[in-house]
């Protein structure tokens, strides 16, 4: 029986904006969240990294607020704020003081239906650089900073919308004019291809006429196009790839990717168990034998991509010690993921276990109640999903968490990339 | 439809004031310092213990055992192995984690509530009984020293690894990285651990803090049972003067060859939580790089975009903390970039913030305090500071008073005496051969390349 019961409503305006009010009065706290159903893999083609830079873009003004006034309003009244882009949708949020709910619902509101008429060339070009020096510092300049882009281009086919980053190539950041930054707004920055939430000190009557009367006359776009390229692929890679990698990195690091369900599929529940088994926690399988009794990895790291379009993505991670031999580890790896299929139920049960205490902590947290409603709801039209999390993960049987070891995480489904350093070879 | 003024800002609707949670504090008679916090919104419990002693109080040939014991202390107990002790632990979804740091070691637990007595006894285990098996005590030191390695060549690490050993004299532990060296740790033994569990995992002078969904009564009769026989305090003392490197304004560039960017850290040695100044200098930091709208955001990233963002820090401990500016550039904006964060440093210093900087940030400060104080992680984090710091048990209580009661005129005069443009050490990590000469060009002192 699941321990969660949070409260929230539904509603939709005329214009296709999706609103969840999730009520909680014991702190005056309240979070504004909004998810729009568009991420990198809507980008067309010589535009990677576009909806990155776009969401930069969103903090640059609108018709009625001046560039650095979103930043300074939120800030003056306590707020805290961001936007982080992902493959499919990008999220904009505010955690403010509850009496400051309506200033957060303006500004939202306002780069939502009138960003177009504050941008400039100026403001793009200085986004721009901003954002170059974002790949800068997370990647490029970083020891194994380019591991997703060898993997995704392993995993997932080159006419796939996964098959390039969310930061996309300099050269593309580069192209990006501010006809882009129109067309793209017009496209997919719709009411109707968006979902706000509003979780915490929130009083629903009152909060549901702000939003009409911000959000209400702001007009609904054409239906969202759909994803470009070829979202559909074969469940399996169909062989082992590799990307061996002799570079200018401290330790030996073998990272693995396999294609899994989308996150849409129900067989979704079984590789998020299977990863938490894995991966998760001191007790889990990697940890105790890689890491606690053999020693072949300082770490382990395994997650599982929740991606929508075709296939997501599994991932298993290790980190071997100075001078060890990559191939060691990835054998050491290799035979925990077959020994998979000989998991018990109390592996299970531990694994839930701790998923449970994660998802209640994070949930005290208005700000991660507002982004899991938001998410439900944009991707399964079903908010109250959050409520039923801990109990779709502990329905899993063994026997498909076993299988799943042969299904998915064989030699026919599997991306290799290797880091090796340079020192060591 | 809308008869809404998009023009104008929204007014604020009505202020709903929110008070720190009430802490129920009780000196147990083995010494134990225990403070108890009911929070009910979710069945959630968090428990933080505080033992005092610490990396500050190491001496150099011993840096990083405080943070190497904590890492080894998960390793087994006298009636179980690592892994035994990890299985129990997990399968009740209990989450437990021990850090050593420079003032001591913390040991967090969060678990839902009804299994807080389980938690609680498998945690007593490993505090009274940790056995530190040899193949244990191998496998932390071998993480460590790995771990060590990975620093040397993560270019924002080693930027700070090097910042912090120029702006303190040699000898000073806040010079040196928290978990250690390569010499010290490689000399470490099961004994090392032992004997610093023995003299320094002691409850007096620290505090154990319980948040949650629980009765401060039943918390009591909990600890009582399973550490009321837990006594004595650390036998570790800080001892040591906090002296600056130098007093002249130096640079230094970590040549790393084909570097696509460089990682820059400005500062000096700063000072002590105990300060006067703490709430002055607070909102003189905020504004000078404390927030995104502050100088040197608003300046190198939305002005000039020679970053992605940067940001400027005092590190409050019980000695003098480091103050620093940290952020990365593009190799043909270095420069610049440590020329805008020069003339930052020298315009807070001279001029101060006006009036409208130090309201936005005095307002900035007081209402964010307000939205942490969510979650019983949040509020444990917190009280253990008022542990670790010595501060009075209404400081919580006051705190939104105090920040608030900050003049422009006592931000200016903390700015002025704590930012020193003229002593900074600046670091940047990089491509010597392409920053080295725009850098010199700056004239900011003398300029020292170091290899890697």
């Amino acid at each position: 029986m699941s321990r969660l019961s949070l409260d929230f409503q539904r509603h939709r305006l005329d214009n296709g904006l999706k609103v969840v009010l999730a009520p909680d009065r014991t702190v005056p706290v309240v979070a504004t969240n909004l998810w729009y159903g568009v991420g990198s893999r809507n980008e067309p083609a010589g535009r990677t990294g576009f909806a990155h830079l776009f969401e930069h873009m969103m903090f640059q003004g609108s018709a009625h607020v001046p560039k650095n006034r979103h930043f300074e309003l939120i800030e003056r009244v306590g707020g805290t704020l961001n936007a982080t882009t992902w493959f499919d949708r990008t999220n904009y949020f505010e955690t403010v003081p509850s009496h400051e709910l309506e200033l957060t619902l303006w500004l939202e509101s306002d780069r939502m239906g009138w960003m177009l008429p504050a941008m400039d060339q100026a403001k793009l070009d200085n986004q721009r650089d901003v954002v170059k020096n974002e790949k800068l510092q997370r990647y490029d300049n970083q020891p194994y900073g380019d591991w997703s882009e060898r993997l995704q281009r392993l995993v997932y086919p080159e006419d796939h919308p996964y098959h390039h980053t969310v930061i996309g190539s300099m050269a593309d950041i580069d192209a990006a004019t501010l006809d882009d930054v129109a067309s793209f707004f017009r496209t997919f920055y719709r009411p109707n291809n968006a979902v706000l939430t509003i979780a915490g000190d929130v009083d629903p009557v009152a909060a549901l006429e702000q939003v009409k009367l911000y959000f209400g006359d702001i007009e609904p776009g054409a239906p969202i196009p759909p994803v470009p390229g070829n979202p559909e692929l074969p469940p399996l890679i169909g062989e082992t790839r590799r990307d061996h990698v002799v570079s200018d990195v401290p330790l030996p690091r073998v990272i693995m990717g396999f294609r899994t369900p989308s996150y849409a599929s129900d067989e979704f529940a079984v590789a998020e168990v299977a990863r938490s088994l894995l991966g998760m926690g001191r007790a889990s399988r990697l940890y105790r034998r890689l890491v606690r009794e053999r020693r072949v990895a300082k770490s382990v790291v395994t997650y599982v991509y929740p991606l929508l379009s075709g296939a997501g993505l599994f991932l298993v991670w290790g980190t071997g010690y100075p001078g060890s031999d990559p191939a060691v580890l990835e054998e050491a790896i290799s035979e925990e993921l077959a020994a998979l299929g000989r998991a018990e139920q109390h592996e299970i049960d531990r694994a839930i276990a701790l998923i449970e205490t994660d998802l209640v902590r994070s949930l005290e947290r208005v700000a991660e109640r507002a982004d899991l409603l938001s998410m439900f709801d944009l991707y399964f039209d079903d908010p109250g999903r959050l409520n039923h999390e801990v109990d779709r993960l502990r329905s899993v049987a063994l026997d498909r968490v076993r299988s799943f070891a042969t299904d998915r995480l064989g030699e026919d489904n599997r991306a290799v990339v290797i880091y090796q350093p340079e020192k060591d070879r | 439809m809308s008869g809404v003024d998009r023009g104008a800002v929204p007014s604020s609707g009505t202020l709903r004031s929110f008070d720190f949670p009430t802490v129920e504090r009780r000196k147990l008679p083995s010494g134990l310092d225990l403070r108890v916090a009911l929070m009910n919104r979710l069945p959630m419990v968090s428990l933080n213990l505080f033992m005092r002693g610490g990396e500050a109080a190491l001496g150099e040939h011993r840096a990083g055992l405080a943070v190497l014991t904590a890492d080894a202390l998960e390793g087994g107990t006298g009636k179980r192995s690592g892994s035994e002790l990890a299985e129990e632990l997990e399968r009740i979804g209990a989450r437990v984690s021990a850090d050593g740091g420079w003032e001591g070691t913390s040991v967090a637990l969060s678990c839902l509530a009804d299994r807080l007595p389980r938690a609680m006894e498998l945690l007593s285990e490993m505090l009274l009984e940790p056995s530190f098996p040899e193949e244990e005590v191998t496998r932390a030191r071998e993480q460590q020293l790995a771990s060590i390695r990975q620093r040397a060549m993560d270019p924002a690490s080693l930027a700070s690894d090097v910042a912090l050993a120029s702006y303190y004299a040699e000898g000073v532990p806040y010079g040196r990285p928290v978990d250690g060296t390569v010499v010290s740790i490689g000399e470490m033994s099961r004994a090392s651990m032992v004997g610093y569990v023995e003299a320094n995992y002691r409850p007096g002078e620290g505090g154990l803090v319980v948040v949650g969904d629980v009765e401060p009564a039943e918390v009591e009769q909990l600890v009582t049972s399973h550490l009321g026989r837990w006594l004595g305090a650390p036998a570790s003392r800080v001892d040591f003067d906090v002296k600056p490197a130098t007093r002249e304004r130096r640079v230094r560039i970590v040549h790393r060859p084909g570097a696509v960017q460089s990682e820059i850290r400005v500062g000096h040695v700063g000072t002590a939580r105990s300060t006067p100044d703490y709430y002055p200098l607070s909102i003189a930091n905020m504004v000078l790089g404390g927030m995104f709208t502050s100088r040197l955001n608003l300046n190198l990233r939305e002005e000039n975009g020679f970053t992605y963002g940067v940001r400027s820090r005092f590190t409050f401990r019980s000695r003098p903390g480091p103050f620093q500016v940290s952020t990365a550039a593009g190799n043909e904006v270095t420069a610049p970039a440590v020329r805008e964060i020069m003339h930052e440093l020298v315009r807070m210093a001279d001029e101060g913030p006006t009036g409208e900087e130090v309201a936005a940030a005095r307002d900035y400060a007081a209402g964010v305090f307000g939205l942490q104080l969510e979650t019983a992680g949040q509020i444990a984090a917190r009280v253990s500071q008022l542990v670790v710091f010595g501060l009075p048990d209404d400081h919580f209580d006051r705190y939104r008073d105090a920040v608030r009661s900050v003049t422009t005129a006592e931000a200016a005069a903390a700015a002025a005496r704590h930012i020193r443009p003229e002593e900074v050490q600046i670091v940047v990590v990089g491509d010597a051969d392409v920053i080295g000469d725009p850098i010199r060009k700056l004239e900011m002192g003398t300029v020292e390349i170091l290899g890697v």
